[in-house]
C-alpha cells in the first residue's frame, strides 16, 4: 500500500538494491558450494594419491596404473548415467545387475556373431534395461528408488537364467584385448571414460537436454509449468543410465574375459558413491561430470591400494561405506551452508 | 485387529445411516481384506496341483519361511509407516546372528538372545543417528550401513561359517508350540505388539504423525527426532530377532546369510498394503504378505521351477504392488494421508 505512495524513484532504488544484494548472496552461497564441492573430493583424492606413493608398494608401476585407470574408466561410465539419474531427483539402483546382464549377453553375443555385434547388444541391452526402469518409473509411478530396486532383483533373476549359473567363456581375443590395448601409452577404456566424459559434460551445460535436466532436478513443479516435458527427461535419464551400464559391461566383459551371473553385485553402492563424491547433490539440479570422474579415480586408488597391501576384502566393504556416508555428509554441510547464505544470516 | 483399524480411521466422519456404514465400513473392510482370499487360492491351488503341499512337514516349512521375512518385516512396517526405510537387513541380520553363534558356547541360551537383540538395537540406532541427525535420505543411508555391516560380520568371522551346536538353542528355536513351529508363534506375538505400538501408543501416533506429514508433525510439537531413531531401534530388533532364528534354523551364521533379503521384507510389507508413501501400516498385512510370498516361493520349489525365477518374481510382485497402490493413492488423495 505505502509503496505506491512514496515516489517511485525511492522504491525502484529499493528493488534494484534489494536485487543486486540478493544476486551477491547468490554469487557467494555460489562459492562456497564450490569451494566445499572441490574440497570434498580434491582433499580425498590428494590424501589417496600421496599415501599410495608413498605407503603401497607397486602402487605407481605402470602394471598397476593401467589396472587402476582400466578399473576407474569402467567405474566412471556407470557413474555418468548415475549422474544424469541423480540430478533429475532419481537414482537408480538397479545398474549391478543391468551391468551383468549386458555383459553376458554381450559375451554370448561375440561367441555366436562377432566383437561389433557384442557390442551393440550389450550398450542395447542396457539401454532397453534402462528404458524399462524408466517406464516403470515414470508411467506406473513408482518411486525411484523402490521400482529400481525391484528390477535389481528381476535383472539379477535374468542373468542367472541366462547363464544357467554357468560362466561364459569369450573366445575372441580381439574382444578381449581391447580392454588392455593402449593408445598414446593410456588404456583404450580411459580413453573412452573420457571422450564420454566430455560429450557428457558439453550436453548438460550447452546442450537443451542438459538445460531441461538443471531445470527438472532443481525444481520439478517448475519445470512442469515452464512447459519442460518432465517425464521425458525422466525417463531418458533412466534409459541413458542403463545404457552407460551397458557400455561399462561391455568393457567390463572385455577386461574379465570370463563373466557369469553374479558379477557387478554392489555395483550400485559404489556408483552412488562416486557421484555423491563428485559434488553431484542428493537434492538434485547439480550434475558434476568432472567430479564423478576425479571420484570413480579415487575409488579405484582406494580399491588397488588396499589389495596391494592384502588387506582383506571385506574391509574393502567398509571402506566404501565409511566413503558414502562421508560423501554424504559433506553434501548435508553444503546444503546447509547454501541455504544459511542463501536467507542472508553468515 | 483389521476391523478396529479400520474403525479407528473411519470412526470420526461415520454416518449412522446403514448405506454410508456399508460404504464406509464393510466395502473398504473387504476390499483390504482381498490379500487374503489370494492367500487362500493360491494355497488350494498348489494343493491341487502338488499334493505334497499340504504335508505337516512342507507345511511347517513355509510357517518358518514366512516367519524369518515376517519377523523383520514388522520393523520394516513401522518404519515405513513413518515414511522410513532400511535397506540394512541382510547387514544387521547377519551381525546379530554371527554374534549368537559366537556367544553361545560360553553363556546361556537366553544371554545369547539378548545379546542378539542388543546388536540390533545398536546398529538400529546407527541408522536412526544417520537419518536424523547427520540427514542422509534413509534408503541411501541404510544401504551404506548394509555394506558397512557386511564388511563387519566378514571381517568377525574372516569370511568362513561358524557353526551352532548348541542343542538348546536349536530346540527352542526350531521346536514347535502346540503343533506351530515356534518362530511362527513368536512372529504373531510381535505383530501384535507392533501393532499395539502403531495404533495405540503416543510412540505410534508420532511414528503415523511424521510418516504423513514432518513438517506438520515437528510444527505441532511431536518429538519427530526422537521417534525417528526409536523407530530404526525397534526395526534393528525384530531384524535380530529374525536373524537368531535364521540362525538356529540354519544351524550356523555366515556374512551372506541374508544377502537381498531387504527385498523379500519390502516386499512382504508393501503387498501386505503398507503404502511407501507413510502414514500409515497395517500389520496384519504384513503377516500375511510374509505368508503369501512364503507359499508363493514353496510352490516354485515344488513345481521345480529354477530357483532364479523367485528373483524376477519377487520383484515383478513389488513393482506391481506398488503400481496398484499409486493409482488407488492418487483416487483418494483428496482425503488425505489417513
Amino acid at each position: 500500500m505505502n509503496e505506491s505512495i512514496v515516489a517511485p524513484q525511492g522504491v525502484e532504488d529499493l528493488v534494484a538494491d534489494e536485487r543486486q544484494r540478493s544476486a551477491e548472496r547468490a554469487q557467494r552461497a555460489d562459492n562456497r558450494r564450490r569451494i566445499l564441492q572441490n574440497a570434498g573430493i580434491g582433499i580425498p583424492f590428494l590424501l589417496v594419491l600421496v599415501a599410495g606413493f608413498v605407503a603401497v608398494p607397486n602402487f605407481a608401476s605402470s602394471s598397476n596404473v593401467a589396472n587402476m585407470l582400466v578399473n576407474a574408466a569402467i567405474l566412471a561410465i556407470v557413474g555418468y548415467g548415475m549422474t544424469l539419474v541423480i540430478a533429475v531427483r532419481g537414482i537408480d539402483l538397479s545398474v549391478g545387475s543391468a551391468q551383468a546382464l549386458a555383459a553376458c549377453i554381450a559375451a554370448a553375443t561375440v561367441n555366436a556373431w562377432g566383437p561389433l555385434a557384442g557390442v551393440v547388444a550389450g550398450i542395447g541391452v542396457g539401454a532397453l534395461l534402462g528404458l524399462f526402469n524408466g517406464l516403470v518409473v515414470t508411467q506406473l509411478r513408482v518411486p525411484g528408488f523402490i521400482a529400481t530396486l525391484a528390477t535389481m532383483s528381476v535383472f539379477r533373476g535374468a542373468v542367472l537364467l541366462f547363464t544357467g549359473g554357468a560362466p561364459i567363456m569369450i573366445a575372441s581375443t580381439a574382444f578381449k584385448s581391447a580392454a588392455t590395448a593402449k593408445f598414446l601409452a593410456i588404456p583404450v577404456p580411459f580413453w573412452i571414460a573420457a571422450v564420454i566424459g566430455a560429450a557428457a559434460v558439453f550436453a548438460l551445460s550447452s546442450m537443451r537436454f542438459g538445460k531441461h535436466v538443471v531445470a527438472v532436478g532443481g525444481s520439478p513443479e517448475s519445470a512442469v509449468d515452464s512447459g519442460i516435458k518432465v517425464k521425458r527427461i525422466e525417463l531418458l535419464a533412466y534409459l541413458i543410465a542403463g545404457a552407460a551400464a551397458g557400455t561399462a559391461g561391455v568393457l567390463l566383459a572385455s577386461q574379465l574375459g570370463v563373466v557369469n551371473g553374479s558379477i557387478s553385485a554392489g555395483l550400485e553402492l559404489q556408483a552412488i558413491a562416486i557421484v555423491v563424491l563428485g559434488g553431484t547433490s542428493m537434492a538434485g539440479g547439480q550434475p558434476r561430470i568432472a567430479g564423478t570422474f576425479v571420484a570413480a579415480l579415487l575409488l579405484s586408488m582406494i580399491n588397488s591400494g588396499l589389495n596391494l597391501l592384502n588387506v582383506p576384502s571385506f574391509y574393502q566393504y567398509v571402506a566404501l561405506g565409511v566413503l558414502l556416508i562421508f560423501a554424504l555428509s559433506v553434501d548435508g554441510a553444503q546444503r546447509a551452508a547454501v541455504s544459511r547464505m542463501m536467507k542472508g544470516s553468515k | 485387529m483389521q476391523a478396529e483399524d479400520v474403525k479407528n480411521r473411519e470412526g470420526t466422519h461415520v454416518d449412522p445411516g446403514n448405506a454410508s456404514r456399508w460404504r464406509d465400513q464393510v466395502l473398504p473392510l473387504i476390499s483390504r481384506q482381498y490379500l487374503i482370499a489370494i492367500l487362500i487360492v493360491l494355497s488350494i491351488a498348489v494343493g491341487a496341483a502338488k499334493p505334497v503341499f499340504w504335508g505337516s512337514g512342507n507345511i511347517s516349512n513355509v510357517l518358518f519361511q514366512a516367519s524369518f521375512v515376517g519377523l523383520a518385516a514388522c520393523g520394516m512396517t513401522l518404519l515405513i509407516a513413518g515414511g522410513l526405510l532400511d535397506l540394512s537387513v541382510g547387514g544387521v541380520i547377519a551381525v546379530s546372528s554371527i554374534a549368537v553363534a559366537t556367544a553361545l558356547p560360553y553363556g546361556t541360551v537366553g544371554s545369547a538372545i539378548g545379546l542378539a537383540l542388543l546388536i540390533g538395537a545398536v546398529l538400529g540406532l546407527v541408522n536412526g543417528l544417520l537419518v536424523t541427525f547427520v540427514r542422509i535420505p534413509p534408503f541411501i543411508a541404510t544401504l551404506g550401513t548394509l555394506y558397512l555391516f557386511l564388511g563387519l560380520a566378514f571381517i568377525w568371522t574372516g569370511g568362513k561359517v561358524i557353526g551352532l551346536s548348541s542343542k538348546n538353542y536349536r530346540a527352542l528355536t526350531t521346536g514347535d508350540i502346540l503343533g506351530v513351529p515356534t518362530p511362527f508363534v513368536v512372529l504373531v506375538i510381535v505383530a501384535v505388539l507392533s501393532y499395539l505400538l502403531l495404533w495405540r501408543t503416543y510412540f505410534g501416533r508420532t511414528v503415523r504423525a511424521f510418516g504423513s506429514n514432518e513438517r506438520a508433525a515437528s510444527l505441532a510439537g511431536l518429538p519427530v527426532k526422537r521417534a525417528k531413531v526409536l523407530v530404526f531401534v525397534f526395526a534393528g530388533i525384530s531384524f535380530a530377532l529374525a536373524g537368531a532364528f535364521m540362525a538356529g534354523r540354519l544351524a550356523s551364521a555366515e556374512g551372506n546369510m541374508a544377502m537381498g533379503f531387504e527385498m523379500d521384507v519390502i516386499a512382504a510389507v508393501v503387498v501386505g498394503g503398507t503404502a511407501l508413501r507413510g502414514g500409515r501400516g497395517t500389520l496384519l498385512g504384513t503377516v500375511v504378505g510374509a505368508l503369501l510370498f512364503a507359499v508363493l516361493a514353496n510352490a516354485l520349489n515344488l513345481l521345480g521351477v529354477a530357483s532364479y525365477w523367485q528373483y524376477v518374481l519377487t520383484g515383478a510382485v513389488l513393482i506391481a504392488a506398488i503400481a496398484v497402490g499409486a493409482r488407488r493413492a492418487s483416487a483418494a488423495e483428496v482425503r488425505g494421508a489417513g
